[in-house]
């Protein structure tokens, strides 16, 4: 049977019509986001700050409509504090589950040992690592949510040079990658000052008895001790330690040991009556200031999201991750939906002063991929806590 | 000088850790040629089991009375990994499956502390003051854990030698075979065995709980460090383990003192090394004739 020709013509219309609606209606095509954090090792107790951060953002934006209109895809990798680690899950993410975006590592051993991959692949990512050797040279699709070390260091000494008048200083760091370079550029700040260098000592993750670095770094009496650590329960047993040795020294602490909850409880409630600490100014404040009302909220979606584990939480540092979430969205909304790496990095470049989050004010550029510039930082007391954790700030 | 004191001083309670977990790797390996690499992870089962009986402001009295019960209960634990251990070999010396047992239990006891407790260490009370050391502060669980060493040094020879069940033990490392051949019940010792070990290093990891670190991951310090103790002092010898284990706790704190804590660790296993090239049977090993 013949049909007239314009039949076939409207048959062939009706169906392209039906396949283009089809296509219309069809789901975006998810955003695969790899999260590399430590949840087991000896950096597991950060771990859980970043693991619910990163979750709380990820539930977030997907209620908000996702990244440029894409839902997130979340795949979270456990890197164990360990580099090797690290190298294998990096590689899981990038070519079996090919993620687009990742958020994370947070130890620049790790961090540093994860960037080639990233690099290869062209993949734009956000850690929370600190070290000086993340420049964009090795890493030019990765930025930093955390204050790098030597902006850290240049706060602590001069701390201690103005409010301590310090002559003379010891330091005392873990064995990692950042505090290394924190080491040295506390070095060249303290000779730079023509204060006396008197010793560094390095301790191993969870070491709880550091008697021995003590002793060695008390042979030369220096006027201050400057800690760079990572976490709360070093901190905790540095200064009991320190205290079983009766060696009353005044400490000026880096950013990880602002993380009190732990370091109260091994070294007891006095464990912060010589130490100060390295914060953010968005997370200080003074008593005559009241607290912003887009961090109370924040802290209310934390307590609602993981009730049973917001006290334990370090909040500033859960902001940290938290935004470096919202920050690859913005870059990939802002380059049009783009999520190759010299698109979202040209974007952060140009464009992260705009990024309006928990943290604001953010200066990378192309000559540094820190986001937290030495300007958002401040010194505080980290036992004097608001609700929330914002910690009283020094010289209010 | 004084400095040399203070580190000799935790430098062997330290060691005095190590060498209890070596004592309990002898009390296996001389019954079933086993090396039970759980102990670490048992070691802080015992810390653990402190840190849920033991209230913040904890008694002495409270504190002895539960000692026994935590070598108790962790000795029950063990025989029980024992049993499973066992079961599936014909000859725990000619088979060599319980690597991958003893390795997997230590595995899953890690899981489980990180599920049920978190990514965090915990910290125990000790009930007794620190006691004073050239002009610092002591933790008294130093001393406890010497103590505890010598005391399961003293128990244990004299089980070995008094006892029929001992005595029987002593046939089985020395010759498993021939001690099969007259009747030992070689299987039902072996699990007394890995009971015994877990006494030993339940009432350790209690103990030492306050000067511990007692999380999901840091068992594989205490089992590395327990099991150079044991080498060391040469496996099976549990004079060699209370050498071996002061020997090691006060070269990695000397190490730390001297060269920086980035030696601290790495101290002990050139010590393994060094005592693996002059004498590999360790300090108080003796060299047995082998069949080839």
């Amino acid at each position: 049977m013949n049909h007239p020709k314009w039949v076939g013509q409207v048959v062939f219309a009706v169906g392209v019509l039906i396949a283009g609606m089809a296509v219309a209606q069809a789901p975006p095509r998810p955003i695969k986001v790899g999260a590399m954090i430590p949840l087991t090792g000896g950096g597991a107790t950060v771990g859980e700050s970043g693991q619910i951060a990163v979750e709380l953002a990820v539930r977030n934006i997907n209620a908000a409509g996702g990244i440029a209109g894409r839902p997130i895809q979340l795949v979270i990798a456990d890197y164990q504090t360990d580099a090797t680690a690290g190298v294998s899950e990096a590689k899981r993410l990038v070519h079996q589950e090919k993620v687009e975006l990742m958020i994370g590592p947070t130890y620049s051993q790790v961090t540093l040992a994860v960037l080639p991959i990233l690099n290869e692949a062209k993949i734009p990512s956000v850690n929370v690592s600190g070290s000086e050797r993340l420049t964009p040279e090795v890493g030019p699709y990765a930025f930093s949510m955390l204050a790098n070390a030597e902006a850290q260091s240049r706060l602590m000494v001069d701390h201690a040079i103005r409010a301590l008048k310090m002559q003379s200083a010891a330091i005392l760091t873990d064995t990692g990658a950042q505090a290394k370079t924190a080491v040295e550029a506390m070095k060249a700040e303290l000779a730079a000052r023509k204060v006396k260098f008197a010793g560094a000592q390095e301790y191993q993750y969870r070491q709880t008895d550091m008697t021995p670095q003590l002793l060695t770094l008390r042979r030369s009496s220096p006027d201050a001790l400057l800690l760079f650590t990572s976490n709360g329960e070093d901190t905790g047993n540095m200064v009991k330690s320190a205290n079983e040795l009766g060696w009353d020294i005044k400490i000026v602490g880096s950013f990880g040991a602002t993380f009190s909850g732990p370091a109260l409880k091994i070294a007891g409630k006095d464990a912060y009556k010589n130490l100060v600490a390295v914060n953010y100014k968005g997370f200080s404040y003074c008593p005559s200031e009241p607290t912003s009302k887009g961090f109370q909220e924040f802290v209310a979606q934390v307590k609602a999201f993981k009730p049973a584990a917001f006290d334990r939480q370090p909040l500033s540092y859960l902001s940290l991750w938290y935004d470096a979430v919202y920050v690859l969205k913005a870059a990939v909304e802002g380059t049009g939906g783009k999520t190759d790496g010299p698109s979202v990095a040209a974007w952060l470049e140009a464009n992260s002063g705009s990024f309006r989050g928990i943290n604001s004010g953010l200066t990378a550029s192309k000559t540094t991929h820190f986001l937290v510039g030495p300007d958002a930082l401040t010194m505080v007391y980290p036992d004097r806590q608001r609700e929330g954790g914002l910690l009283e700030r020094v010289g209010c | 000088m004084d400095e040399l004191v203070i580190i000799l001083a935790r430098g062997i309670g330290l060691g005095a850790v190590y060498a209890l977990v070596a004592i309990s790797f002898n009390v296996v390996h001389n019954s079933s040629g086993i090396l039970n690499f759980a102990q670490g992870n048992m070691l802080v089962l015992g810390g653990l089991f402190g840190f849920f009986t033991l209230s913040q402001e904890p008694s002495v009295g409270g504190w002895l009375l539960l000692v026994p019960s935590a070598a108790l209960f962790y000795a029950a634990v063990l025989a029980l990994q024992g049993y499973v251990t066992l079961l599936p070999l014909r000859s725990s010396v000619e088979q060599h499956s319980w690597l991958i047992t003893t390795l997997a239990v230590s595995v899953i006891i890690g899981a489980v502390i990180l599920i049920a407790q978190g990514p965090f260490a915990l910290s125990v009370k000790s009930p007794f003051p620190n006691f004073s050391l050239l002009g610092t502060r002591t933790p008294t669980p130093y001393g406890l854990a010497v103590l505890l060493a010598l005391v399961w040094c003293g128990v244990l020879h004299w089980f070995h030698t008094r006892t029929t069940t001992g005595l029987a033990m002593s046939a089985i490392a020395q010759d498993l075979e021939a001690a099969r051949a007259v009747g030992i019940r070689v299987r039902r010792l072996q699990v007394y065995a890995f009971g015994i070990s877990g006494a030993i290093v339940g009432s350790a990891g209690f103990v030492a709980a306050p000067v511990m670190s007692i999380s999901a991951d840091s068992g594989i310090i205490y089992v590395v460090n327990g099991f150079i103790a044991a080498v060391i002092g040469g496996l099976g010898s549990n004079t060699g383990a209370l050498i071996g284990g002061p020997l090691v706790g006060v070269a990695s704190m000397w190490a730390a003192f001297e060269y920086g804590g980035q030696f601290q660790n790495a101290v002990s296993l050139a010590l393994l090394i060094g005592v693996l090239m002059l004498r590999p049977q360790g300090l108080f090993g003796r060299t047995a004739a082998r069949r080839v």
